[in-house]
């Protein structure tokens, strides 16, 4: 009991001024809940440079520095954005510098649905992809451990698995979770009526 | 016998013996060695890096 008090004491001040991270796979959901977090009145960073289309009709929130996160170099810029939201897709997050400490909301969507919708993205970009989504499934799931791991163990890392379907389904309780976790007087009412089921385009067939 | 140790949570040995077991292993050692090497031959083949940021680079997410 009391291990678990100091334990709870030291992790809140550990991340205490935290990044607070979206990310997964894309088509993962990772900009409804960027759209969700900003309804709840948090300040998230984007610089629009990306803007809505057909696959991401509300937008992206993106920010273009974070794509170059793996090219190295300086990234004490990042500090600048403790206590906001930036989404940082679940390739870079290795990328992220032990400087800072980053609270991490990663979404989960079935993998046969995240292929479909990379797939539409692709043919409507005009992209022809040389792996075949048996091989893709194969390389993401590998891929997604990895980074499971790398939250698991790290100690400036801190996170929630969120299941976009389930999201979309139970949008209340869900967005009730996720405000607990960041912690804060979050609106949960505003977040939940973010989660739009129209957005839910590429479901798995039972 | 007093070889290179790697460390894995509880949980994830657990898992692992009872599968050994399943898999009718002779050891979670067998298993293991089994398991890593399938998986570098994975790697190496695949060079899986390089095709998610392919992937990713033609969807738009990486520079």
């Amino acid at each position: 009991m009391v291990v678990t008090l100091i334990s709870g004491i030291l992790k809140r001040r550990r991340f205490a001024g935290a990044l607070i991270v979206v990310s997964g796979l894309p088509r993962s959901g990772t900009s409804m809940m960027m759209k969700m977090l900003e309804a709840g009145g948090l300040e998230i960073v984007t610089d629009g440079e990306r803007t809505a289309d057909e696959d991401n009709p509300k937008g992206y929130y993106e920010l273009e520095r974070i794509k170059e996160l793996d090219k190295g170099g300086d990234k004490s810029w990042l500090g600048v954005y403790r206590g906001k939201v930036v989404k940082v897709i679940s390739f870079l997050l290795r990328e992220l510098p032990d400087d800072f400490s980053y609270k991490v909301i990663f979404m989960r969507r079935e993998m046969t649905e995240v292929l479909a919708s990379q797939k539409k993205m692709e043919d409507r970009r005009g992209e022809d992809s040389q792996t075949e989504d048996e091989k893709m499934a194969d390389l993401y799931k590998n891929h997604l451990w990895r980074v499971n791991y790398q939250l698991k163990n790290s100690k400036n890392f801190d996170f929630i698995e969120v299941p976009y379907g389930e999201v979309l389904e139970q949008p209340g309780p869900w967005a009730r979770r996720v405000a607990e976790f960041i912690g804060g007087d979050l609106d949960v009412e505003k977040m939940a009526a973010v989660a739009d089921p129209k957005l839910y385009r590429n479901r798995k067939r039972a | 016998m007093f070889g290179p140790k790697v460390k894995l949570s509880k949980e994830l040995f657990d898992r692992v013996r009872k599968y050994a077991d399943i898999a009718g292993y002779s050891s979670v050692d067998e298993f293991v060695s089994h398991a890593l090497e399938k998986e570098l031959e994975f790697i190496g083949e695949a060079d899986s890096e390089e095709e998610i940021r392919k992937k990713l680079q033609g969807l738009g997410y990486l520079s």
